[in-house]
């Protein structure tokens, strides 16, 4: 039963009744024990490979909210640190991104090279007896990529990033795994706060295809987006994880330019589409796909907007998103997806805007003490059989359902509980019954 | 005093530099708009390859503290630096860059 006030996150999400405390959204305790919980056991994104090619190259992010450094070593690999001295805690790196040599603190000088180990301290000859440089480097994450993104986590314990991914891997090839030259980021990365919990925005890109066909419905009918391409819709909830994704299986390759307002000379998606079905097989085909690896990873296929939703307390939420293209796409194909996905999917994007409203609007709400204590249902397509696809595996033949949000709460909710159960020790699996 | 070849001139482009072992310690070569100078590679305040810093005209930048030194006298020019660093001699023969390891010294 889902209570509030509430003793335990427990008390929160039922699962088996279909209802939630919107307490889940506002709680400061909650969003507290969920920096512990939540993002310090699991794989965070943090960046695409592509923005950090060369030795030195860097990228400052953050794990949640904890500020980090992403590095291109001298092999090749990456490393992701910890951006705070180990002198005093001030930032080693306080730029965005750029080439490195060193990452030397402004305060006192303490300096780290470019994977994060301590190389020099100012005055160490004279004023420090057996310093041992090597305890004090910048504190290592654990990292891991698949097919071009970057993750990193704090939990040694975890299991390896595929294993993670799981079964939601099928599914994010659909966007990463188009062409075998695979993916790069074009243009820069758009930061902007919403003031709205982070879950909003993650278990709707996980599971909500139902606001759509309202909250965008204007934009369904200025991209002459046929209704009958609404009825092949398909939803996918992680065997475990908390990952989702729900999408359309009869393409609309014209989408792109109906949204972007305009078409780019020599803009063939058609053939574009093609040669990823032909690699992909159904998935190179999906339509208005949404997804959520948990658990702050998003995308929106089509558009190609990918990003991460930075905490920022309870009541918001720092947003990176970037767009990325298949390295061999031509020119015009990539300026296409340049204007489109910024036309649709971001500050002032179209879908974005009509996103953000719903958002910010609920949070306002729930600063009322009455309003916190009103449970949300969360019921959509419970005792349905919508039955299943062999093309598209773990995936019901209905989008307009709310199964994956309740595996993304399912997860969460483990993770709350029984973090120590959530991630098995040493590889897989995840705790299988969620 | 023995010249011992380096490097040839094409290696070392204008505004590159290169760091090289000796007897005497890594020693940097730095090429200023053609143009060659020698200096002892470590920085004088913080144990850091200066050949790996930033080359502005005739001046090289550290980039673990951003201490300047001059590739002409080896001496600092900014702080946190405080000492100077040794000023090698430098001859060209036809198209190779020749060092005097031997000849290390403090610029007067």
């Amino acid at each position: 039963m889902a209570t509030d006030p509430w003793k335990s996150p427990a008390d929160l999400f039922d699962e088996a009744a279909g209802i939630i405390s919107p307490s889940i959204f506002a709680d400061r305790d909650i969003y507290k024990l969920e920096l512990e919980r939540v993002f310090s056991k699991s794989w965070l994104f943090i960046a695409h490979e592509t923005h950090i090619p060369k030795t030195g190259d860097y990228f400052a992010t953050h794990m949640a909210e904890d500020p980090v450094v992403a590095v291109r070593q001298k092999d090749g690999s990456v490393r992701v640190f910890m951006n705070q001295c180990r002198h005093r805690g001030m930032k080693i790196c306080r730029t965005d991104g750029g080439n490195a040599k060193a990452f030397t603190c402004t305060y006192h000088g303490w300096a780290y090279d470019i994977g994060g180990d301590l190389v020099s301290v100012p005055l160490e000859e004279k004023s420090f007896v057996g310093l041992d440089k090597s305890q004090w480097g910048a504190r290592q994450a654990r990292v891991e990529s698949y097919k071009g993104l970057i993750f990193a986590t704090w939990n040694m314990e975890a299991p390896c990033l595929s294993d993670y991914l799981g079964d939601a891997a099928f599914y994010l090839d659909a966007v990463l795994d188009r062409s075998a030259a695979g993916t790069e980021v074009i243009g820069g990365i758009t930061k902007w706060v919403i003031p709205c919990n982070w879950k909003l925005a993650a278990e709707q890109f996980c599971s909500d295809m139902y606001h759509g066909l309202f909250s965008h419905g204007s934009i369904f009918t200025a991209a002459s987006i046929p209704p009958s391409s609404l009825n092949t819709g398909r939803q996918f909830r992680a065997a475990r994880g908390g990952h989702g994704t729900g999408f359309f299986v009869r393409s609309v390759p014209e989408m792109k330019i109906t949204n972007a307002g305009e078409r780019v000379a020599g803009y063939d998606p058609v053939a574009d589409e093609k040669a990823a079905v032909a690699r992909l097989g159904t998935r190179g085909g999906l339509f208005v796909q949404h997804m959520t690896i948990f658990p702050s990873f998003s995308f929106f296929a089509g558009f190609n907007s990918l990003r991460v939703w930075h905490p920022r307390g309870p009541d918001k939420v720092e947003v990176w998103a970037f767009t990325i293209v298949e390295k061999d796409a031509s020119a015009a194909t990539k300026e296409q997806l340049r204007i489109s996905s910024t036309r649709t999917f971001s500050p002032a994007g179209t879908w974005e805007q009509d996103d953000g409203e719903n958002w910010v609007e609920i949070q306002r709400v729930l600063r009322g003490h009455e309003a916190r204590r009103t449970s949300f249902n969360i019921q959509m397509g419970m005792g349905r059989d919508y039955g299943t696809d062999p093309d598209l595996p773990g995936s019901k033949r209905q989008a307009l359902s709310e199964d994956a949000a309740r595996g993304f709460y399912a997860h969460w909710l483990t993770l709350m509980t029984q973090p120590d159960k959530a991630y098995a020790k040493g590889g897989n699996p995840l705790q299988a019954a969620e | 005093m023995t010249f011992v070849r380096v490097c040839s001139e094409n290696e070392v482009p204008p505004g590159e530099a290169l760091r090289t072992e000796s007897a005497a310690g890594p020693v940097a070569l730095f090429n200023v708009d053609g143009e060659f100078f020698a200096i002892e590679d470590t920085c004088s305040h913080g144990q850091w390859s200066l050949a790996d810093g930033y080359l502005t005209g005739d001046k090289i930048e550290c980039t673990l503290h951003m201490a300047k030194f001059c590739v002409r006298t080896g001496k600092a020019c900014t702080l946190p630096a405080t000492k100077p660093v040794k000023i090698f001699p430098v001859e060209r023969r036809g198209e190779d860059v020749l060092v005097d390891f031997d000849g290390g010294r403090y610029a007067a």
